[in-house]
């Protein structure tokens, strides 16, 4: 699957880049044009795109948008899991780990015939890592997660959040430049997300991985982003892409300072319309998640 | 609601393991007090007491054992063969489209050929021998592991190939890691019911021809033809007795092999 995109995902280098962030530096991820139409029985859907956006290499980005513009489509076609029917992303690999990407799902990605320690370890294994090193390295994400006493449990005897961090585990294990989050925290329950975003902003604090988080959530995307990109309702578009003006290290408490509760209203305002957009149409069409 | 729910919860399990235990053997003391009071006719029911002595003679005088490991191994022998080829081409039709298009129009049409009538045929082909009757039995399983492991790969849900191909699994790894292990729960529901079917297919076919004249539908048949009802009970009784244990065999396996799996004790019990 990734070979079949790496045709899309070179290292070609281009100058004419769209203003990031950090301002000067060669974007880690270049989305030009990217579309994605799928067929189903309904005839063509047009569910991405054309999309263009610029990711810095460090950099944390939340995508927010309506429910099926095709913010995880696009997160897929990041990961190579699907090719874009229109359009090119590239990505700027340092080519020293075998996962240019690793990605963390919203559910049903953990394994529940393998054990916590044989999950974390499952990227190493797919890329060939011998058995020894595989278990160290394994251990050491799953120590990050505090999970390091849970090694020999089966997915099944843990909640949700322990699943979650055993999802991130395996991601971070494989040390991908770039990690891909689908709504990892959505399936949780509102206290378990607080805590696990918090226990996020810290893993990444002390890492500085490239981060594209994919959320519903307007408030998790200010606390957790460096930077937030509005999506239109599908075929998803660009429609802004607002610096969080807070600095890090950040804490949760953030939640509570004015600028936050404007910020969120900010995008708020513009997602609305999308959103109503989306039910409009939804009114006429079978709805599909993407 | 419930003052003491420990207390509550002890007490219905034991009035249901008495009902569960104790009906049954109510039934067979009523069989044997009918039958030997003369209420229902003693040579058509004989009485659990006479079945019991009968089994006792038979197996001292004629070697009955030989019937039960004759049958034993043409079920074994069927079910390997059966549940081999069912289990190669579940998984090759459910990992590759192209195979599946190609073979399962075909696969299916057969599926609804009553097994039992090709006997004949296989008789034709074979040869009077145990090979006919091991390949009805083969058949049967077969059709049974086939749809079973088939539509377990099928069913896999997405999310977990997904996860395997952002780690860049290749085809064999994604089969080794995830396909395999996701498909065993419901491939060994295939295999159970197989294995009951197995032994209900080895006494059909032992009627209809029993190689040697030995095995126990052979047994149970003869029972009636030299009108000893008494010998059809018995047979009935140790063919029930080869499918519980052989289902339970594989169950067991199963169990072993799938820990992550709900068992369906857990699943009754909600």
């Amino acid at each position: 699957m990734l070979d079949s995109a790496s045709s899309s995902r070179g290292e070609t280098a281009s100058d004419d880049t769209v203003a990031t962030s950090r301002g000067l530096d060669p974007a880690k991820i270049s989305a030009r044009d990217v579309e994605r139409q799928f067929s189903t029985e309904d005839g063509e859907l047009h569910a991405l795109g054309p999309f263009t956006v610029d990711i810095a290499d460090g950099e944390f980005v939340c995508i927010v948008g309506p429910s099926g513009c095709g913010k995880s489509t696009f997160l897929r076609i990041v990961a190579g899991l699907i090719r874009p029917t229109g359009g090119s992303v590239e990505i700027r690999t340092r080519g020293t780990t075998q996962n240019p990407t690793a990605m963390v799902f919203q559910e049903y990605s953990i394994y529940p015939w393998k054990t916590v320690l044989e999950n974390v370890r499952f990227g190493l294994d797919v890329a060939g890592v011998r058995k020894r090193a595989g278990n160290e390295r394994a251990r050491a994400y799953l120590g990050k997660l505090g999970l390091a006493d849970r090694e020999r449990a089966r997915p099944d005897t843990l909640s949700g959040g322990m699943k979650q961090r055993v999802s991130i585990a395996r991601a971070l294990a494989v040390e991908p430049e770039i990690l891909l989050m689908d709504e990892p925290f959505a399936a949780l329950d509102a206290q378990l997300r607080t805590v696990l975003q918090e226990e996020l902003l810290h893993l990444w604090q002390t890492d500085q991985r490239t981060v594209v988080f994919v959320t519903h959530s307007l408030e998790e995307a200010i606390l957790l982003g460096d930077r937030v990109v509005v999506m239109s309702a599908r075929p998803g578009r660009l429609l802004a892409s607002v610096d969080v003006p807070f600095d890090r290290p950040r804490a949760p408490e953030i939640r509570a300072i004015p600028e936050f509760a404007r910020l969120q209203a900010e995008l708020w305002d513009m997602l609305r319309r999308e959103v109503e957009a989306h039910l409009a149409e939804q009114a006429g069409m079978p709805a599909s998640d993407g | 609601m419930e003052q003491n729910p420990r207390g509550h919860r002890r007490r219905r399990r034991a009035i249901e393991i008495t009902l569960a235990v104790g009906v049954p053997i109510a039934l067979v003391a009523l069989w044997q007090v009918a039958s030997t009071r003369g209420w229902i006719d003693r040579r058509l029911y004989p009485a659990p007491t006479d079945i019991v002595d009968e089994t006792r003679t038979q197996f001292d005088q004629q070697d009955r054992w030989h019937d039960v490991w004759v049958s034993t191994r043409r079920v074994l022998l069927g079910y390997a063969w059966g549940a081999g080829f069912g289990l190669l081409f579940g998984y090759l039709m459910g990992m590759t489209r192209l195979v599946r298009v190609a073979l399962e129009p075909t696969l299916n049409a057969l599926y609804t050929v009553p097994k039992l009538a090709v006997l004949p045929l296989f008789l034709l082909i074979f040869g009077f021998k145990e090979r006919p009757v091991i390949a009805v039995i083969a058949v049967t399983v077969f059709f049974f592991v086939w749809i079973q492991a088939m539509a377990a790969l099928l069913t896999v849900p997405g999310g977990y190939r997904e996860a395997a191909s952002s780690f860049g699994a290749s085809r064999w790894q994604t089969f080794r890691h995830v396909l395999f292990p996701a498909s065993l729960p419901q491939v060994f529901v295939g295999l159970r019911v197989a294995a009951g079917v197995a032994v209900l297919t080895l006494i059909g076919v032992e009627f209809v021809f029993a190689p040697g004249e030995t095995g126990i539908g052979y047994v149970i048949n003869q029972g009636r033809i030299v009108l000893l009802p008494r010998q059809t009970y018995m047979g009935i009784i140790i063919a029930a007795l080869m499918g519980v244990i052989f289902i339970s065999i594989v169950k067991l396996v199963g169990r072993l092999l799938t820990p992550w799996a709900p068992n369906d004790r857990a699943v009754e019990r909600g």
